[in-house]
């Protein structure tokens, strides 16, 4: 059964039009990959499933349920990690926790135990200062926490690593990779690699249209690659590698020694 | 109910967090103070001005109970009212403009149940920081001066709550539709200048609801009860109307 399906989706602001009659679907328990470059329409596409923007023609299906706008009934299916979460400043992790349960309609225990259990996996057990003191980080594990409060069927982040440093995007996407197979997660980002970590399947968005849906294990052998990093176990001289590249008439247009390099310092030092 | 009742403890949580509570409790247990002790001390004060050289003799019959609840309605009316807009005028808007309801709407959170909530939550702010300055007048009042018992005490005072709680429906519509602070505060005070300019038309004042922070008529006995019946109905109506045309365009607004 798909969790999420998208039929002729469209919606434009004044003359723009910014999604132009997208369809795809969103198996159960799968991790979808919504990649877009800045401006491509995934926020509009999530705020439309959401029903907090209206849509100009389409349908949207929530496990069997039509979205309306303004109406908030599908949403009880549904957690929303917005691209820059927002909360009320003065309250600590666990009285916006407390705020979220009451407003789902979870019972005092279960809001009790499925708090402490949520700060655990994001990491935030042990902080219990107000949140307007939190990093940008600190605030989209709890965007992660609360997102995750209501068992949802689906899992909605919106560029939940763009904003991270390098040891922030590690941290989420291991929340995200944790709850992989018991929730059915959309992941919109335009950090190709994230996706390549965590996802099974994506879909492209480009100027408002899906170029490409494809399950991440098609994708990867389907398409021939142009370019392709390659790891040795041992130090080697770039001269040479790249002459037996030339003997076998292979002419690589560019190569770069791998920036990860830097983010794998980064990690290390910031330990 | 659940959802109401945990928004309702947000805003209250919220109130006091921000000092909202506490500025509003301080000022107008200063209102309530000043009324009793304006009028004592007025004679006093003018007296010092005109006294010395001047040759000026003022005098002054002495000061009443009336006088301290003239003091009282003029510094509440005056004063009390544009600080009660200005305290509750980012009502709507600060949650607009930081963004901090799509968590909540994203759960469910009904939007009827959010306009229901600030506006009940702050009409009880609005009454319990009023009773607190009519309670300190009262209880001066009766001390300084041997008062005789009130009549109409509930629209004495309950007319000027009224008013106040129509100009908390005027920032909570006004915040909705334009979603800042200045469209709030902008709506509150241009409708409340309106009705204030067009009471120089003849008879309009009957019906207007700026009529009612004047029940110091019934206090002072220059005024009929039946005189505040009209500008009653139409504030509530007014009230009512404001709030389901708050709900109205916040249903239709993108958060």
């Amino acid at each position: 059964m798909n969790t999420l399906e998208i039929r002729n989706l469209s919606k434009r602001f004044g003359l723009h039009k910014v999604i132009d009659n997208i369809s795809f679907s969103v198996p159960e328990n799968c991790v979808f990959g919504f990649i877009g470059a800045n401006g491509a329409g995934k926020t509009t596409t999530m705020k439309m499933i959401l029903g907090l923007l209206r849509a100009d023609g389409g349908e949207i299906i929530v496990c069997g349920e039509r979205v309306r706008f303004g109406a908030t009934k599908t949403n009880r299916l549904i957690g929303y990690l917005p691209d820059v979460p927002e909360f009320y400043n003065y309250m600590r992790p666990k009285e916006y926790l407390r705020l979220c349960g009451e407003i789902v309609g979870l019972r005092d225990k279960t809001i009790k135990a499925r708090s402490s259990e949520l700060l655990a996996l994001v990491g935030l057990s042990d902080v219990n200062k107000k949140i307007g003191g939190f990093s940008r980080g600190m605030k989209q594990r709890l965007g992660m926490a609360q997102a995750l409060l209501g068992e949802p069927k689906l899992l909605i982040c919106d560029e939940p690593t763009s904003a991270l440093d390098p040891l922030g995007r590690k941290e989420v996407l291991n929340i995200l990779q944790q709850i992989k197979g018991k929730t059915t997660v959309i992941f919109s980002t335009h950090i190709l690699s994230d996706v390549e970590r965590i996802c099974d399947r994506v879909a492209v968005l480009h100027k408002g249209s899906i170029v490409l849906e494809s399950a991440m294990g098609d994708l990867k052998f389907q398409h021939k690659t142009k370019a392709m990093t390659i790891e040795f176990g041992h130090e080697v001289d770039s001269d040479e590698v790249m002459n037996v590249l030339r003997e076998n008439h292979f002419a690589p247009t560019s190569y770069e020694t791998p920036a990860a390099s830097i983010e794998d310092m980064f990690l290390e030092v910031a330990k | 109910m659940k959802q109401f009742i945990a928004f309702t403890k947000k805003e209250f949580h919220e109130s006091a967090a921000t000092f909202r509570l506490y500025i509003l409790l301080a000022i107008f247990l200063l209102f309530g103070i000043m009324g009793p002790l304006m009028a004592l001390l007025t004679p006093t004060i003018l007296e010092s001005l005109a006294g010395g050289d001047s040759g000026i003799v003022i005098t002054m019959p002495d000061p009443t109970a009336t006088d301290a609840w003239a003091q009282f309605f003029s510094g509440v009316v005056e004063m009390g009212m544009p600080i009660l807009a200005i305290i509750f005028c980012g009502i709507m808007s600060n949650e607009f403009s930081r963004g901090t309801l799509v968590n909540l709407l994203t759960k469910g959170l009904k939007r009827h149940t959010i306009i229901l909530s600030k506006f009940i939550s702050a009409g009880i702010l609005w009454a319990v920081s009023f009773l607190l300055a009519v309670g300190i007048c009262y209880v001066y009042t009766a001390f300084y001066w041997d008062t005789e018992p009130m009549n109409y005490v509930l629209l004495t005072f309950g007319a000027p709550w009224l008013f106040g709680l129509f100009m908390i429906s005027l920032l909570m519509f006004g915040g909705t539709l334009f979603g800042n602070f200045y469209g709030s505060l902008f709506t509150c005070l241009g409708a409340v200048l309106a009705l204030m300019l067009v009471n120089v038309i003849p008879n309009v004042a009957r019906y207007n609801p700026t009529s009612l922070t004047g029940t110091l008529s019934l206090i002072n006995g220059t005024g009929d009860p039946s005189d505040f019946i009209r500008p009653l109905i139409i504030c509530g109506v007014a009230i009512v109307a404001l709030i389901v045309g708050s709900i109205a365009v916040f249903n239709r607004k993108t958060v």
